[in-house]
């Protein structure tokens, strides 16, 4: 489908129709941040800020979700929440949609299926924005992203000066919604000319490299390195990282049960708390600070490398911003770099690793 | 010399005289403006260190994960010498394997304002030190400071209880339970929290305001008598909770109840956990 051309008036319009049909979610200014809200109309929307405080994955993989309620004098029977009704999503960020591109890898990619997130996603519409202004602290272009990437989005709009333009299928999100797509103009060569000028403007703001495979063969034999300590001194072990994370997708589950009746819920977990990985024995295989430290790196430069062979940072660069401690990833892997790269760590390495013995 | 100088100087004899294994400080962020906690072991790192007003985070915190074998150096602001005195008290460090570098402190900012917690802060220099770098921070300065801020507790103490628990739950209803509160600060060294014990479990998990209400409750419950009001939780939440707000109605109840204020005296018993026959007790009826 060719790009087309919304005007301002025109996204208006439709966000009106959208709201009247689902659910239409967009950032919206809260305090002196935005954060995805549902509106009724794109005046409540607020595009001026790169990142929202949490990532849209927030949307379809809640923090809190009630899989199913029971009755305890009623074994085997549980009651389901309700069919999530349609959204939309406006305004997301190109490396959010990555991301939400990556959780339909863990979630529904090979394997089981995560019914909670499949449900949601189904149902979802994602509504990208182009970066024309990428924030200090982004990186996505690092992390083989694009401040115009479509990756994961229904539609990607650029923002021209009061009209956007539209790659993607704006009547199949209207079809979804039970509602005429509106016939767009068919952009012009100027127009297309204009987008590919910010889009490579926007790019070329990012000046963060990582070299992702090299990255990953390091890590594979890093397991020991004494780096870790070191990177993790700093690290308060709290869950900011994770839970501003467009990627991050642990859960755990609790039933909670009151006067006969509960239900059985799911939040997000942390691999950077201490009882995350405590088993019911007592054990902790990863009791240290520094192995959770590394364990969130490994998995986002590594693991998931090996498990759906792509990195699962996005560099959307909340992490750096949110860590109380100053931690940025970018630095984080600038030091690994240096660190593993070098003769003499070889040589550390097989010191730490003759000390404390291979692991895995 | 500048005070930064002095302070890298002084590390840099310490480690080098082997008095000291590492030297806890501040060294710059990747982003400009930023700072990290830095650990130094080496003579020749030491040039990393700065000191500026974005150096919030409180190193204290960072004491009680360090093996107590070997004798550590730490740069305190006034903040971070109440905190060490809070632990001192608690027998969580030990001070003959310290050597406290204390700053001045002239406020932290945070995006160019003066930090929350600052604005009311009486206690800019350090209360317990080996020595100072560089200048002490003026304290008749720092009265007009607080003088100049109206009472913070005025709008919570004004409203009606109902009022004040409708306010509060606004508050924690942002909170995503990341526990970055408790994991900067200095005195949340249990090696399990409450909210992390499961069995049985105590506080539910979800983000529901009845949870978050009773982590940031029984939290600040904990803090009684012993919280020094630095802020590094508030600066630290990542959903701009006001904490302080918590933490100044329970340092003010403490005051006025059992006449002390936390982390000043390593001498005086925590308000919470020593008992006096005199203490006041017109509760229990």
């Amino acid at each position: 489908m060719k790009p087309g051309i919304i005007t301002a008036e025109e996204l208006a319009r439709l966000v009106t129709e959208w709201a009247r049909a689902g659910a239409v979610y967009a950032p919206v200014r809260v305090r002196d941040w935005t954060e995805f809200r549902r509106i009724s109309s794109l005046g409540e929307a607020d595009f001026s800020r790169i990142n929202t405080k949490l990532p849209v994955r927030s949307l379809l993989f809640p923090q809190c979700e009630t899989m199913f309620r029971f009755k305890t004098d009623e074994p085997g029977r549980v009651e389901e929440p309700p069919e999530p009704e349609p959204q939309v999503i406006l305004g997301v960020r190109p490396c959010d949609a990555a991301g939400i591109a990556l959780l339909d890898k863990f979630f529904s990619g090979q394997g089981e299926t995560d019914t909670y997130y499949q449900r949601r996603r189904e149902k979802t519409m994602l509504i990208g924005l182009a970066c024309n202004s990428p924030a200090d602290t982004c990186f996505c272009t690092a992390v083989l992203g694009s401040p115009s990437g479509t990756r994961g989005l229904d539609l990607l709009l650029t923002d021209l000066g009061g009209r956007y333009l539209a790659e993607g299928d704006i009547a199949e999100v209207c079809r979804r919604f039970g509602i005429g797509s509106p016939s767009l103009a068919e952009a012009g060569d100027a127009d297309l000319a204009r987008k590919k000028e910010l889009a490579d403007k926007a790019a070329a703001t990012i000046t963060q490299q990582i070299d992702t495979g090299k990255l990953k063969q390091l890590l594979d034999a890093a397991d020991n390195h004494p780096v870790w300590e070191e990177l993790s001194l700093p690290c308060v072990n709290c869950a900011a990282c994770t839970f501003v994370c467009p990627t991050c997708h642990c859960f755990d589950i609790t039933d909670e049960t009151r006067k006969g009746s509960g239900a059985r819920i799911r939040v997000w977990d942390t691999c950077q708390s201490c009882i995350y990985s405590q088993h019911a024995s007592g054990h902790n295989p990863r009791a240290t600070p520094a192995s959770r430290f590394r364990n969130r790196t490994m998995d986002k430069f590594r693991y998931t490398v090996d498990m759906i062979g792509e990195v699962s940072c996005v560099g959307c660069g909340r992490c750096g911003v949110e860590c109380p401690a100053g931690i940025d990833i970018r630095e984080t892997v600038e030091t690994l770099f240096a660190a593993l790269g070098t003769k003499q760590t070889k040589d550390a390495v097989q010191k730490a690793e003759g000390k404390t013995g291979k692991q895995q | 010399m500048s005070r930064e100088d002095q302070l890298r100087k002084r590390a840099r004899d310490l480690l080098a005289a082997r008095e000291v294994v590492m030297v806890i400080g501040y060294r710059a962020g990747r982003r400009p403006g930023t700072t990290v906690p830095a650990f130094i072991t080496r003579p020749e790192d030491t040039d990393k260190l700065i000191f500026n007003d974005r150096c919030g985070a409180n190193l204290t915190a960072y004491l009680p994960r360090i093996p107590k074998t070997a004798k550590v150096a730490i740069v305190a602001k006034g903040c971070d010498s109440r905190s060490i005195v809070a632990l001192l008290k608690e027998k969580q460090v030990e001070r003959s394997k310290l050597v406290i570098l204390g700053v001045g402190c002239e406020g932290i900012k945070v995006d160019g304002q003066l930090s929350d917690s600052c604005t009311t802060c009486g206690y800019p220099n350090p209360v317990i030190f080996d020595e100072m770098v560089g200048e002490t921070r003026d304290m008749t300065e720092t009265s007009d400071v607080s003088d100049r801020v109206p009472d913070p507790l005025a709008d919570l103490e004004s409203l009606s209880p109902d009022e004040r628990w409708h306010s509060l739950m606004e508050d924690v209803a942002r909170c995503i339970r990341c526990y970055a509160c408790r994991q900067v600060c200095p005195n949340c060294y249990c090696p399990t929290c409450f909210v992390d014990t499961n069995n049985p479990q105590w506080v539910g998990k979800t983000t529901a305001g009845s949870d978050n209400m009773l982590f940031h409750l029984m939290r600040a419950m904990h803090m009684a008598g012993r919280c020094v009001e630095c802020g590094t939780c508030h600066r630290a939440c990542p959903m701009g909770i006001d904490l302080m707000k918590f933490n100044r109605k329970v340092a003010r109840i403490v005051r006025d109840r059992f006449g002390t204020v936390a982390g000043i005296d390593p001498d005086e018993p925590p308000a919470l956990a020593a008992f006096d026959p005199n203490d006041r007790q017109e509760f229990i009826k």
